[in-house]
């Protein structure tokens, strides 16, 4: 499995495929985020763009490799196998990419309450932050899994799913996204930090259900 | 002993309820048998390939006993961001060898399908016959158990087809099984255990009464302990053996065959002497 997961990584950073959605969520955060604004507010902010995110690069992992070579592999090691690893490369790449920003917008918010004045304690908050990211990562590498081979094949049909259901997750009630995010702008509000660890259980509970699914249909529905 | 990959009873389509492309196929590919498998364009070769090399899972009907499996497609993308040699290192890696057993083996198949000089370069900027060897070279390298190979000669100039012949022959000598799709009657010929045919979807053997050309031979002539007998393997891969003299064996071989039969009786103990190697002249190739 290691070597599974080194190469489908190998193959995500040489592709260059990973730019588009990391460029795009960087100039989101550099539009929607500037130094000196309530922590939680900006990390609820960060948290939230980074489930499309996470959703783009798992649909770039699904299918950046081409047809003859995933045949060669799924025979080595099985497609599902060889389905999930290329899923959970992406789920790491959106958790780094998560966390690093997490830490940055900490650094560069201000310890306070949406009011400016309530004092929110600057390392809670940053926990609470990475785990609301890792919730969105966990939600976005669900839905780019849904919304791609082996389950959606015609590719016009799966971006407009991905980018359907991505929009729904974050904001349809009862969504483990929709619960961090909102914990975290309610918590930005009363002046408390959320410890959001219901939701990234759901969260990795129905990922972990979703990369099952695709990884079960890889050798039923190809090529 | 590894188990038989048995297909049984089975079947594949496309989509729920897209039309059957194979049904009620039965194979058993044991240990050490190279198959051949016949049909025309679209007939659900592939189909039976993919099935074979486990990519595919049976719509219908049950697969057991799966080896370790590589697999050669048809073609072979170019459209990979990693030289020759780093993506053969990923994949004997991913075949489960070591980081340094993988970059050896991805270097010496480099060499013996004569693409070493290639090793370093870009995939995307290799010539179709030199993306094929990579392909070929990623099947190879990590010593599967069974070997599929979809019309893997296509594409390889007169050399690396004669090497794929002779690693197919290694691969068949060291008990692995190898099931493959060529166009050419001359591939192989004479050496498959068994033929099959797709037609309308339904897998047929071809009788084995039908004459089967052999081709290219060559004669070895061996000398061994007075009392000594032929090893095991080189009995396995020789097409008629004489004893000429007590001892001394003249050997008609099959050509991809002949390094294998060399190398078992020069390391067989004792060894044995190898007086002479001399190619047979059979211009027609018929005879056997």
């Amino acid at each position: 499995m290691t070597a599974l997961l080194r190469y489908h990584a190998a193959l995500l950073l040489r592709s260059q495929r990973w730019l588009p959605p990391f460029l795009l969520y960087a100039a989101f955060l550099a539009i929607s985020i500037q130094a000196g604004q309530p922590v939680l507010d900006s990390l609820g902010y960060s948290a939230a763009a980074l489930l499309p995110v996470a959703a783009w690069l798992a649909r770039i992992c699904v299918t950046g490799e081409p047809d003859a070579a995933r045949g060669c592999v799924a025979a080595a090691v099985g497609p599902g196998r060889a389905q999930v690893a290329c899923l959970l490369v992406a789920l790491a790449g959106a958790a780094a990419l998560g966390t690093v920003t997490t830490l940055l917008v900490t650094l560069l918010s201000d310890p306070v309450a949406s009011d400016h004045r309530t004092r929110v304690p600057l390392g809670p908050a940053c926990g609470a932050g990475l785990l609301a990211a890792l919730a969105c990562a966990l939600l976005g590498t669900a839905v780019g899994a849904l919304t791609s081979r082996p389950l959606l094949r015609s590719p016009g049909r799966a971006v407009l799913a991905l980018l359907l259901a991505a929009l729904l997750s974050l904001v349809a009630t009862g969504s483990p996204a929709q619960a961090v995010v909102q914990g975290l702008v309610t918590g930005s509000q009363k002046g408390t930090v959320p410890l959001p660890l219901l939701p990234l259980a759901a969260a990795a509970l129905v990922t972990a259900a979703a990369l099952a699914l695709s990884g079960a249909l890889a050798s039923r529905r190809s090529p | 002993m590894r188990p038989d990959l048995c297909l049984q009873n089975a079947g594949r389509r496309y989509g729920l309820r897209g039309p059957w492309v194979l049904r009620g196929v039965d194979l058993t590919v044991a240990p050490g048998r190279l198959i051949r498998v016949e049909g025309g364009n679209g007939s659900g070769k592939s189909t039976l390939l993919r099935l074979l090399a486990g990519i595919d899972a049976p719509s219908e009907g049950r697969m057991t006993g799966r080896p370790r499996t590589a697999y050669v497609p048809e073609r072979f993308p170019p459209a990979l961001p990693f030289t020759a040699a780093g993506y053969l290192t990923h994949l004997g890696r991913v075949h489960g060898l070591t980081r340094t057993a993988a970059a050896r083996a991805a270097g010496e198949w480099l060499e013996r399908l004569g693409a070493a000089a290639y090793a370093d370069t870009p995939m995307a900027r290799l010539s179709k016959g030199s993306s094929q060897k990579v392909a070929v070279a990623q099947a190879l390298l990590g010593e599967p158990e069974l070997l599929v190979l979809d019309e893997a000669w296509t594409g390889l100039d007169t050399e690396a087809r004669a090497e794929l012949e002779r690693a197919v022959a290694e691969r068949t000598a060291a008990g692995g099984s190898v099931v493959f799709v060529d166009h050419d009657p001359r591939r192989l010929a004479g050496l498959s255990d068994a033929t099959y045919a797709v037609r309308d979807g339904s897998l047929v053997e071809r009788a084995s009464a039908e004459p089967v050309p052999s081709g290219p031979q060559v004669i070895v002539d061996a000398q061994g302990p007075p009392d000594g007998r032929l090893p095991a393997e080189v009995h396995a891969s020789v097409s008629s053996a004489e004893e000429t003299a007590p001892g001394r064996y003249r050997l008609t071989v099959p050509a991809p065959h002949s390094d294998v039969v060399l190398r078992a009786l020069l390391t067989a103990r004792p060894p044995w002497h190898v007086a002479s190697v001399v190619q047979r002249e059979d211009p027609t190739g018929s005879r056997r």
